[in-house]
This record gives structure tokens, sequence and C-alpha cells, in this order.
């Protein structure tokens, strides 16, 4: 959590320092050093490398044995067959539906919890939160057949506030918000509050501003938990039209045997979003993880 | 804690964007979450969802077939999806119809009818509205119309019926002297004319007679102890069935391997392997392997299952069009699957030239074109010698006995059981399979 | 940072409300019922969807409820004793347990050794965190995937390699003696990264000059990662292992996609095994005993974790 908080500059300046002293003395240590971990690094992307490798092979050279890495024909005709038929682009779109569902209610609840618990004082308030934090302990994977049976009683089977709805109790980022809270002085909403400010306003004009960081790393974190959700999606959704990309994927064929170059392409375009998504907000992503110590 | 104290946020944090674009996709995903599947939404277009578990050669046909289908009917919109085969497939159809907002119109094995529970996961047929599609029972065969009643009710439609053949390579049984003039396998009827004559082609083959799929000999128990007029009745908690009769259909499963006439072990892709590279002359396995040998470039050609027993009978299924329940079925949608499924039943021509499937339509069968179809005319009364499995919960394609009879079964190709072991221990799975409260 | 990894690691084994002491202050209003409607948002959907399904659910074990529909009817403990009594449910938390016995180590010592290589060649410092932890954003379904593609025995790249070195190949995934270790090997490949990141920002946040020192004492690269840095992980080792096996016993989806529990159930776990009862076989009451099961062996395990590490740390 405190990371999350921690200006950037401090691994920047480090690394500076590791810098000199590596100047100071070249040892042969420093290139084995180098050296295995470039490797290191290069042999763990090579099962990427690989699908992508295979994707663009003419569908014939992707079963040639001994296997190359190189194809003399590259062609993206994998990638606009599956791009043709649709469904991939429908899976995303679900993603992107279901997963903003998810990540926007999480942090809607989740903070309005959080600022109750930390501000407020309530009867039952010790044994609400005790309540709740309790919930971390429980797998929500055995709760799978109960929760199918009220979807279907609800009648939220394929449809997005199904796959969204459940999804959406963490009570372990209510457990971490509260605490980032917890350390907020309270002098800026007292100041607030002289003004008039009602409850929600100082929640939303003083303490959310202050805890941007935090709001971040649990909005990223919800995204790419809800993104990649798989067990749950995969039971609620039983209609390929209402399917996440991780369903899809995995549980529709595309009908005519198996072709390799497609399996691959396919699973190369599931890749891109969240890869994304990564790219741009990394160094959310890094300090959120080291804050994330908290999840319980 | 002192240091976990937020710092004022600074002006021109990378934050600001993020929450932006949660914000914007959070209305997005609101005012889409709210709505119905585009599909229905844009266009005016009957919407078809059809589900199906085709994914091997028959499945190319389909997609053919439906494509056909698209191109006739630009007043509806046909989506097809293909699940994995067996349990996936049938899982999601069961989910799909509990949750009510599934397929409009799946395709099932017939054999697997009852465990979907009729009247609760599937939605009963009016034989009236199909009529006005142009099928009734006329179109086909009694014994496969029957299948597809469940307590008086209509709940299926057949497209077809697939059952276990006999392929013959030609090359090999030519050579054995096996083959007549129209390279026809010559009459081989009962158990030693067939033995010997497999043990003629092992010794032109060099390793096997015939090949089997060892690792899913249910199929094949059931064609012999069907041979033999031999009953298997599943009741609440006991079940009837006659043990001379089984025993005899293990003896010949226990024969084949254990003289070398079988493989021990043959599973998925080696059993049509073998008849293709000419490790056996003869292959019993289903129609659909047709496409198999096709790809391989194989001479060959089919007939019915072999006559052991003084028949022809043989274990098959049907793949039926079937209505997954829906929550909110509208007449509309209803009529416009029929429609497709009707106009499916008449074209299944295609589907019985890719696969080797027979028919449900009659018309198709009788007419000169599947006449014209080889082998696939060879085997067409096998229709009429199809076996369906035993009615309960549990049976039928990628069902619990066939599953778990593998185990009892199989050991007697593999020479690690008797068939004195094998029936005691199929007894037991019987019984377990008995116990098991009915989910349905 | 290093009290904040001691700070959350006391956090996750002090348990529920012990962080109330640092706000109690003069400011906070008398009881008003203000902070609960802030609380019933959240609590509307805990109740609905954890609650509310966690005790129904407890009810559906006692009957013999179809996901067919049809009429249910009460069964006592029959559903318990048939799931008590089924080898294949015992099959089922043992595989758990091996994937779990598998994955916590190497999970652990992979992310550490491929921290320590980025914490010291931090010129490559981006690089690295690239290649490490991007598989970690990678759907299951896209991880899956690749790896039963390179693993496929006649065409995949593995048995390839092998072969062209002439090794013979492995089955990997299709034989009941490599499946499951196939699948750990996947697994770490693809989660590793979050581990990783972990061990990284702890050893970020020694302080420099206590490598200084010890280096100004002559304590050599090796001296330093085994007196310094190992020692002062301890805590962060202790976090990721109480996660990681917590993780690893929920295990259900790259096993389900890349075995479906196969070959012969081999690699089925518990959680696929209530699915195929309670989803595959229609049984919603069998399912929901298997759950509880399960539900009750995971409090227990993290109870007693949470307890014994507790104790460790005073």
């Amino acid at each position: 959590m405190t990371t999350a908080t921690r200006p950037p500059a401090t691994s920047g300046a480090s690394r500076v320092e590791v810098r000199t002293t590596a100047r100071r003395r070249p040892a042969p240590g420093v290139i084995a050093l180098y050296t295995v971990a470039a490797l290191a690094a290069l042999l763990w992307l090579v099962p990427l490398a690989w699908a992508i490798a295979t994707s663009i092979k003419p569908e014939g050279e992707t079963t040639a044995m001994p296997p190359t890495w190189f194809t003399a024909n590259p062609t993206f005709e994998a990638y606009l067959n599956v791009l043709g038929r649709g469904d991939i682009v429908r899976w995303t779109a679900n993603s992107l539906i279901s997963t903003t569902l998810v990540t926007v209610l999480t942090l809607i609840v989740c903070v309005l919890a959080a600022y109750g618990f930390s501000r407020f004082d309530f009867r039952g308030r010790p044994w609400l939160f005790a309540l709740i934090i309790g919930g971390i302990l429980i797998p929500p994977q055995t709760l799978i057949v109960p929760q199918f049976v009220l979807m279907t009683q609800l009648g939220l089977v394929d449809t997005y506030w199904g796959i969204a709805l459940p999804q959406v109790v963490a009570p372990v980022f209510v457990f971490i918000l509260k605490r980032f809270f917890d350390a907020i002085p309270r002098d800026y909403e007292d100041a607030a509050r002289m003004d008039g400010a009602g409850p929600v306003r100082v929640l939303w004009s003083v303490v959310l501003p202050l805890s941007r960081p935090i709001l971040t790393a649990v909005g990223i974190f919800t995204f790419i938990g809800a993104w990649n959700n798989f067990l749950w999606p995969f039971l609620v959704t039983t209609a390929p039209e209402m399917m996440t990309l991780p369903v899809g994927l995995g549980t529709v064929m595309g009908g005519y045997g198996i072709q390799y170059a497609q399996v691959m392409a396919s699973a190369v375009l599931g890749a891109v979003p969240l890869l994304v998504v990564f790219l741009l907000f990394q160094r959310h992503i890094v300090t959120g993880v080291a804050g994330a110590g908290i999840k319980g | 804690m002192r240091d976990a104290t937020p710092h004022p946020p600074p002006r021109s944090g990378p934050v600001g964007p993020d929450r932006r674009s949660f914000l914007g996709l959070a209305a997005a995903g609101l005012v889409a979450a709210g709505c119905a599947p585009p599909d229905t939404l844009l266009s005016a277009r009957t919407p078809i969802h059809q589900w199906n578990l085709f994914a091997g050669g028959d499945g190319m046909r389909m997609i053919e077939m439906h494509e056909a289908y698209r191109a006739e009917h630009p007043g509806t919109d046909l989506s097809a999806t293909t699940f994995e085969w067996g349990e996936p497939f049938y899982t999601k159809v069961a989910m799909g119809a509990a949750g009510g907002r599934g397929a409009d119109i799946a395709t099932v094995h017939v054999s697997r009818l009852e465990s979907l529970a009729p009247g609760r996961l599937l939605d009963p047929i009016d034989p009236a509205e199909l009529a006005e599609a142009g099928i009734d029972s006329s179109v086909f065969l009694p014994n496969v119309w029957e299948q597809c009643f469940f307590e008086g009710q209509l709940y299926a439609i057949p497209l077809d019926t697939h059952v276990l053949v006999q392929f013959h390579n030609l090359d090999v049984c030519r050579q054995a002297g096996l083959l007549d003039a129209d390279d026809r396998l010559v009459p081989l009827e009962g158990l030693d004319t067939y033995l010997d004559a497999l043990r003629e082609i092992r010794a032109v083959t060099g390793a096997y007679g015939l090949s089997l799929d060892t690792w899913g000999p249910w199929s094949n128990f059931w064609a012999l102890y069907r041979q033999q007029d031999g009953e298997l009745l599943f009741g609440e908690d006991d079940y009837e069935w006659d043990e001379d009769k089984a025993m005899a259909a293990m003896e010949v499963l226990y024969r084949l391997s254990e003289e070398g006439l079988a493989p021990r072990v043959s599973q998925g892709a080696d059993t049509s392997a073998n008849l293709a590279n000419g490790r056996a002359g003869l292959m019993i396995h289903g129609n659909w392997e047709m496409a198999t040998l096709n790809a391989a470039g194989t001479p060959f050609s089919a007939s019915q299952f072999p006559n052991l027993f003084g028949n022809h009978r043989t274990r098959g299924d049907s793949h039926c069009y079937v209505l997954p329940h829906r929550r909110d079925r509208s007449p509309a949608r209803t009529r416009a699957a029929l429609e497709y499924a009707a106009w499916m039943l008449r074209h299944s021509l295609t589907w019985a030239e890719g696969a080797g499937h027979i028919p449900a339509y009659r018309p198709v069968v009788e007419s000169p074109e599947y006449d014209a179809l080889h082998p696939q005319a060879e085997y067409r009364e096998a229709a009429e010698n199809v076996q369906f499995e035993p009615k309960a919960w549990f049976s039928g394609s990628a069902g619990r006995l066939q599953d778990e009879a593998t185990g009892p079964l199989t050991g007697l190709h593999q020479g690690t059981q008797t068939p004195d072991e094998a029936l005691e221990q199929l007894k037991r799975t019987f019984r377990t399979l008995i116990d098991v409260p009915s989910p349905v | 940072m290093t009290h904040s990894t001691t700070d959350s690691t006391r956090t996750v084994t002090g348990g529920a409300g012990d962080a109330s002491h640092v706000v109690v202050d003069v400011r906070r209003r008398p009881t008003t019922w203000t902070g609960l409607w802030f609380v019933l948002p959240f609590l509307a959907f805990y109740l609905l969807f954890l609650v509310w399904p966690a005790i129904v659910g407890l009810g559906y074990s006692f009957t013999d409820r179809s996901l067919a529909g049809g009429p249910v009817s009460l069964v006592g403990l029959d559903n318990w004793n048939e799931s008590l009594t089924d080898p294949a449910l015992y099959d089922s938390l043992w595989n758990t347990l091996v994937f779990t016995l598998l994955s916590v180590p190497i999970m652990v010592l992979l992310a550490l050794g491929l921290a320590l290589l980025t914490d010291h060649a931090r010129r490559l410092g981006w690089f690295l965190r690239l290649s490490f932890f991007a598989p970690f954003v990678l759907p299951v379904a896209v991880m899956a995937l690749i790896w039963e593609w390179m693993y496929n025995p006649s065409l995949g790249l593995f048995n390839g390699v092998l072969g062209q070195i002439g090794l013979e190949g492995s089955q990997w995934l299709f034989s009941e003696d490599t499946a499951m270790f196939s699948v750990v090997i996947a697994t770490a490949w693809w989660q590793v990264g979050f581990n990783y990141l972990l061990y990284l920002a702890a050893m970020q946040s020694i302080p420099k000059d206590v490598y200084e020192a010890a280096s100004i004492d002559g304590a050599g690269a090796w001296q330093r990662v085994g007196r310094i840095t190992l020692p002062m992980l301890s805590r962060t080792t202790v976090l990721i292992t109480v996660l990681q096996l917590i993780g690893s016993l929920r295990v259900f989806e790259q096993v389900y996609l890349m075995t479906g529990g196969g070959p012969n159930f081999a690699t089925r776990t518990i959680i696929q095994y209530i699915y195929d009862s309670g989803f595959v076989g229609l049984r919603i009451g069998l399912a929901s005993s298997m759950a509880y099961i399960f539900m009750a062996l995971v409090v227990v395990v993290s109870i007693a974790q949470f307890r014994f590490f507790a104790q460790k740390e005073d």
C-alpha cells in the first residue's frame, strides 16, 4: 500500500546508483549476470513468440516437423479468417462491457463502504466489518452452484448483469481502501465540512482526489481480474454471443477440425487487449502489485 | 503507517486520463448492459441461434449446409456454434436451458433425450407446427421416430441415423480374395466364417485382420449383444439382462484381440490409421470415419456391421434437433427454427456425402442421388437395423454408461481380464449407476 | 518500504478490525446512521451474492435438487454420505494437493530467482519486468491454447526441439504421469509474474546504505545476497507463500482447459469435481455438499496458516 503512494522517482534514483557501481567494477560476473538475465527473459518470451510465429504461417506449414521459427511465406490469412468469423470481436466487446461494469460498480460500492467504515461510527459497525472481512476467507469457487441457481432464478443467465454482479463482491478492496482512508488526516475534510459540504460531497471532492493512487491500483486490478476471470463467466454464459473473451476462446470450436495457425491467431488476438493495457499502465500495475501485499 | 499518508495529488499526474476513460467505459458499459444482445435490436431478421457438437468432418458439411441455408433465407439470421463434442456440449445445453436464454434449436443425440429432462430443459415440439414446416411422421423410419418421444410428447426431429459400419480396405481385401467383382465384400455370415476371413486378411497384412476402437468397446458390445436379441432394462433400483448373451458378446471381443486378429490397444486416430495404412483389412467403426479415410486417400468401401449372430444389427444413434428451454420462447423464432430444421432435413444429402450419416428423411435416402453415393448406399439398410441404447438417464452417446463401461470391456482387448471377470465388473458398473439418484 | 511489507504481513495475520485504533479520534461523529448508508450498497451485494448463496447452498446439500428442475425433496445426509465415501472426491482432493505442493515451491523460488536477476541486472530492468510479468495479464484461455500447442506430442514445439537434439519427446498433457506437472510448468510461466513483482518491490526497498556498508566491510555480491537480501525478504516470502498456497488450492481453470481433468481423471481438481457433479451431472445437492467439504478445508488451512505465521512473526 505504501508503495502505491511512493513517488516513482525512488526506483529511478537507485538505478542510477547501481549504474555507477557497475561502471566502477565491470567484472566478468556482471557480464555473466546480464547474459543469464537476458536469456531468461528471452526464454520467457518463447511461448508468445511461438504463438505469433505459428499464426503467420500458411496453414499447411504449421504442422511441419521439425518445427521452424520462420516461414518463407508469412501471411495474415489466419487473422483475417478469425476476424472474419466475428466471434472474437463480439467476445472482446462483451469482455469490455462486463469488465467495465464490474470495475465501476466495485469502485463505487467498495469506496463507499470503506469510507463508511473509516469515518463513521454506527451500531453494529465492528460486527459488520468482521462479517465482511471474514468473506475474504471463503473461496468464491465454492459458491458456484448456489450462485448459478440464483442467476437462473433472477433470470440473469446469459446477461451482462449476470456476469458482472457476483464479481462486485470484493471484501479485500474494502479492507485496502479503508486502511488508506484511515491514514488520511481529517483536517481537509473538516475544512470542507465547515463550508457546509455533506458527507458524500466531502468524499467526492476531498477524499477521492487524495486517493487517486489507490483508486487507480484497485481499478486496474479489478479490471485485469474481471477481464481474465474464467470460472464465473464460463458458468453464467452459455450463449456464444454473450461469452467473454476467455470463455469464448476456451469453449467454442472453429467447427472444422483444428487449424493451428487460426488457433494461434485467435490466441494472439485474445492476448492483445490486456497487453496493451499493461504497456500503457505498466508503472501503475507494477506499483499496484507491490502495494497488493495487502491482498489477503 | 505515517509514510502511508498520501501526498497531495500532483497536478499533472497520469491518473487523470484513466479515471476519465474508466468513466467513459462505464457509461458505454451501463448503456450496453441494459440492452438485449445487439443482434436482436439492429436487424429485423429473425435470429436463430443453433448449437451443435460437430467438430469433425461432419462439421465441415454442416457449415456448408448452413451457408446454403443463409443464402436462401435472407429473412433469418442464423448463427451456429460448435462446442466441444460430448459432455462440454451437453453441459452447455443443460445450463443454457436452465438459464432460459440459450439456443433456439440444438443438435443432440436422440439417445441423450432422457438425460436432458424433456419438459424442463427441453421444450416440446408441436407436431402441428412441424407439419406446417412440411415434416411429419411419414418421412421417417418408425424406429427412429419412436425415439423422439418422451412420455407421449414429441421433443426431437431426427436429422440422421449414424451407426457402426464395417469398412474394408480394397487393396488388402482383394489380395485376401474377399472381394466380388463389384469390390463388395463377399458375404461372411456367422462368427466362425468371420474369424476365418480375418485370419486370411492377417496373412496378407502381417499385422491384424480387423481394426476397431478398443477404447470405445461399449458400442461394439451393444451391437453384438443386440444381434442375439439381448435385452437390457434399467428399472428404479434394479436391472434385467441376459448374462449368457452378454458373455457370448464379450467372448467375441476377447477372442479378437487374444488371437491377434485385432489390436490389443487402439485409441482415437489409431483405429482408422490401421485400416488406411494396411495393417488391417476390415474396420468396425462409425460411419463418420469415412471423412478421415477419404482424407487419407485410402481405397475403401463399406458395408453393414458384420453378421455374427444371424443378422446385421448394429449400434447406432441419431442426431436430432431439439428445442432447449427458453424463458421467453417467441412463436416467431420457434417457427423459424422449425422451418430451418425442416430445410436441413430436405437438404441432408450433403450431410450424407461427407461423413456418411444416413439421412433420417426418407425421401433423400430413396432418391437416385443417394443411390449414386458410394459407399453410403451400401449400408443404407443399417438404418433399419440400428439398435438404440437402453433407456436410462445415464445412457447414450457420451453418457455415463458408455464411459463407465469402457473400463470393464477394454480389458477384454488388452487381455487383462477374461469375459467372466469383465461380466462381473460390468454388473458392478450397472449397479453403481442405478444407485446414483437420477437427476432428471 | 520495508515497513510496508511488514505492515501488510501483519495485516494479513492480524485479521479484522485492528486498524481501528488509528482512526479513533475526537472528531468522529457520535453514532449515527450515516455510515450505514455508505456501507449499504456493498452490503447488499455481499448479502445477495455471497451470504445468501452460502446459506441456500448449505440447504441444497440436504436435498436432491437438480439443475434440470423438477420436484425437490429432502434427503437428509445422503449427499454428505455419498460425498464423504466417494473415492473420486478424495482423488480430486489429492490432485489438488499435488498441484499445490508442486506449484507453491516452484512459483516462490522461481519468483525469487527472477527478481534477484532483475534487481542486479538493472540496466535490463524494463525488459525483464516486461518479459516476466507480461504472461500474467494473458487470459487463461490464451495461455492454455498456446501451451497445448507447444505440448502437442506429435506436432508441438517441445517434442520437435527434443527430437532435433536426439531426445525422445514426452506425452506431456496426454500421460497420467506427466500431465499435472506439465500444467504446473505452464502455470508457473503464466502466473509467476505477480510473486516476482512482490519480491522485486521488496528488494528495491532495502535501503542502499545497508549494501554499501556491507561492501565496505568486504562482502562480495553473493554474500550480500545471502546475508542481507534474503533475510530481509523473509516476511515477503512468508506472504507470498501464504497467498500462493491459498491460490493453488483453488486451481481449476488452466487444468480444466488444458486436460479437462484427464487423462483418466488424473488431473481433475476438486473445483472441477464440484463442477462435474453439479453442472455436468446436474446434481445440485450433491455438488453443494462437496463444495462445503472443500470450503471447510480451505478455511481451516487458511486459519491454520495465519495462526502459524502469526506466531512465527511474534
